[in-house]
């Protein structure tokens, strides 16, 4: 899906609001079709690193890139030829009359021809099962619904990097369904997927790497289900293991398994070792 | 005496054929916390819309059936809704976070000193105290979501609606706001909220209704959220359907807690 496949680096980078520190001298990297949750407690930074990537604010030191652009020196526009970004109140950005031509606003903006973006839109509605909607005004529609349809807009700019903060608030468990499968297909595709997210249960579905953010540093680096079935660790770091990996932990299960499926599978398998419970 | 009673309320947005709400009956007492659970369009924003006098009053539309609700009296506070667009809720009068959460106790009329405890109070109930110097429009969205609450239970309110008011917090923020719930309920409010934060209802709410297609479908103490049919709604706790999906059988277990002690038996 990706136009083309580029590492998301940053190296070394701080950056302040004023006389307020939001990041200091924070380094990572994330490969084509890495899937990285951002972690950490409100006003950690997580939403600054987000607009980083989309060169909506740039770093006071140190560098961002995707692929061979340096983000400095490029306007959010020039970036979304390689970023696709929904911002935490997706809903509230729709304004086109239809669905589909919210969806087709950011392919038209790259200039593509009317096929492709035909093809886009048609794919990225796909992705969200949007298609019935296509044709319906977005204020009609609930704002989950609208949520989607940004995603959907980010997908359709077959971007090679796409942030995402909280794309789940609001969702209820089949929308959150449909996020996780598109990101899990645009990561299989070859793009960099990074979430900033307070929902661990859904980052655990679809996130394998976790970069947590504590007070503008990054604190934790490593898998995500090493962090989940932690508490040690989840606790100084403000988090709390969703319910899934509790359970995993409080009934020891064998390989302390975080998506719920998983846990599911191993609590019958351990259960029909030891009889009925 | 129930605080707010809705009787068989229906009710209709402008210009839309399917009503929002269909036939909808319910009464919050004094002190008890009312969970509204259901799946995007299931009518939960709706009901407190309505619950709140803003629907059919501000948004339009129509309703149908008896809605009523039992205040305190003059000048007290009456019903305070938490919608779930924090940013779309300050004054745009203040110009610090205290100056804002002060704006509803002053609109009530009250003397200055007893506006001064009531905003200290409630800045301390959401742990943001130190932010009472800043500007709002510089807030995150878990800043903000906290510093609407503030403003809303500064006020004192009878009635209580939240529509997912943990929805921009983190955990720490999350596990307040449910404390802050249990601890308004035990001093009488009335409190309905309509949340996808299934797992936090074995802990808050006294009573859960579940929603579908604007309709309540059941009624029942959260237990409820452990039943085969919510379960296939997709509207149980995470451990209730994870035990269901590993066929351990019924009756599933609400908690990490509840799992625990049958496992271990």
């Amino acid at each position: 899906m990706a136009a083309v496949n580029a590492e998301l680096r940053f190296e070394h980078v701080s950056f302040s609001y004023g006389t307020v520190p939001a990041l200091r001298d924070v380094s990572f990297s994330l490969a084509p079709g890495e899937r990285a949750a951002l972690l950490g407690r409100n006003g950690a930074g997580k939403s600054t690193v987000l607009r980083l990537v989309t060169g909506l604010v740039h770093p006071a030191e140190g560098t961002v890139s995707v692929g061979d652009w340096d983000t400095r020196g490029r306007a959010p526009e020039s970036l979304a030829r390689r970023v696709g970004s929904v911002f935490q109140h997706a809903d509230q950005q729709l304004f086109a009359r239809s669905l589909r031509d919210d969806v087709a606003f950011g392919p038209r903006a790259l200039g593509l021809a009317a096929a492709e973006i035909a093809r886009r839109v048609d794919t990225a509605l796909a992705a969200l099962e949007l298609t019935a909607h296509a044709a319906e005004h977005p204020y009609d529609l609930p704002p989950a619904f609208r949520k989607l349809a940004a995603l959907a807009g980010a997908l359709a700019l077959e971007p090679a990097v796409l942030v995402l903060d909280e794309p789940t608030a609001g969702l209820d468990r089949p929308l959150r369904a449909r996020v996780a499968r598109a990101l899990a297909d645009s990561a299989a595709a070859g793009v960099v997927v990074l979430v900033a997210t307070h929902d661990l249960a859904f980052a655990a579905e679809v996130l394998e790497r976790s970069l947590v953010l504590d007070r503008g540093r990054v604190a934790w680096d490593a898998p995500l289900a090493a962090l989940l079935t932690s508490s040690e660790r989840l606790a100084p770091l403000g988090l709390a293991p969703p319910a899934g990996a509790a359970l995993s932990a409080a009934l020891d299960l064998p390989g302390r398994p975080v998506r719920e499926r998983d846990v599911a599978h191993a609590l019958a398998r351990v259960a029909a070792a030891r009889g009925p419970v | 005496m129930a605080r707010l009673t809705l009787e068989r309320v229906s009710f209709w947005y402008p210009a839309m054929g399917r009503p929002a709400l269909r036939d909808v009956s319910l009464a919050a007492a004094p002190g008890e916390v009312i969970a509204l659970v259901g799946n995007v369009g299931a009518g939960a924003s709706t009901l407190l819309l309505v619950a709140a006098d803003l629907a059919p009053r501000v948004v339009g539309g129509k309703i149908e059936g008896r809605v009523n609700f039992r205040g305190r009296g003059k000048g007290e506070g009456g019903r305070g809704i938490v919608l779930p667009t924090p940013w779309t809720q300050l004054s745009g009068m203040a110009f610090t976070v205290w100056d804002e959460v002060a704006f509803g106790p002053a609109n009530l009329g009250w003397p200055r000193e007893r506006i001064a405890g009531a905003v200290d109070r409630s800045l301390a109930a959401l742990d943001i105290g130190a932010l009472a110097a800043r500007d709002p429009a510089t807030l995150s969205g878990g800043e903000l979501q906290r510093v609407v609450i503030a403003g809303i239970i500064a006020m004192e309110p009878a009635l209580l609606l939240l529509d997912e008011p943990t929805a921009e917090l983190d955990p720490e923020g999350a596990g307040l706001v449910w404390r802050l719930v249990r601890a308004l309920a035990g001093d009488g409010c009335s409190i309905v909220v309509a949340t996808s934060d299934l797992d936090a209802l074995p802990e808050v709410a006294d009573r859960v209704v579940w929603m579908e297609d604007g309709v309540v479908r059941r009624i029942g103490a959260p237990a409820l959220l452990a039943e085969e049919s919510v379960c296939e709604a997709g509207l149980a706790t995470t451990v209730a359907d994870v035990w269901r999906t590993a066929r351990l059988g019924a009756p599933y277990p609400l908690t990490v807690a509840q799992a625990e002690r049958r496992w271990r038996q």
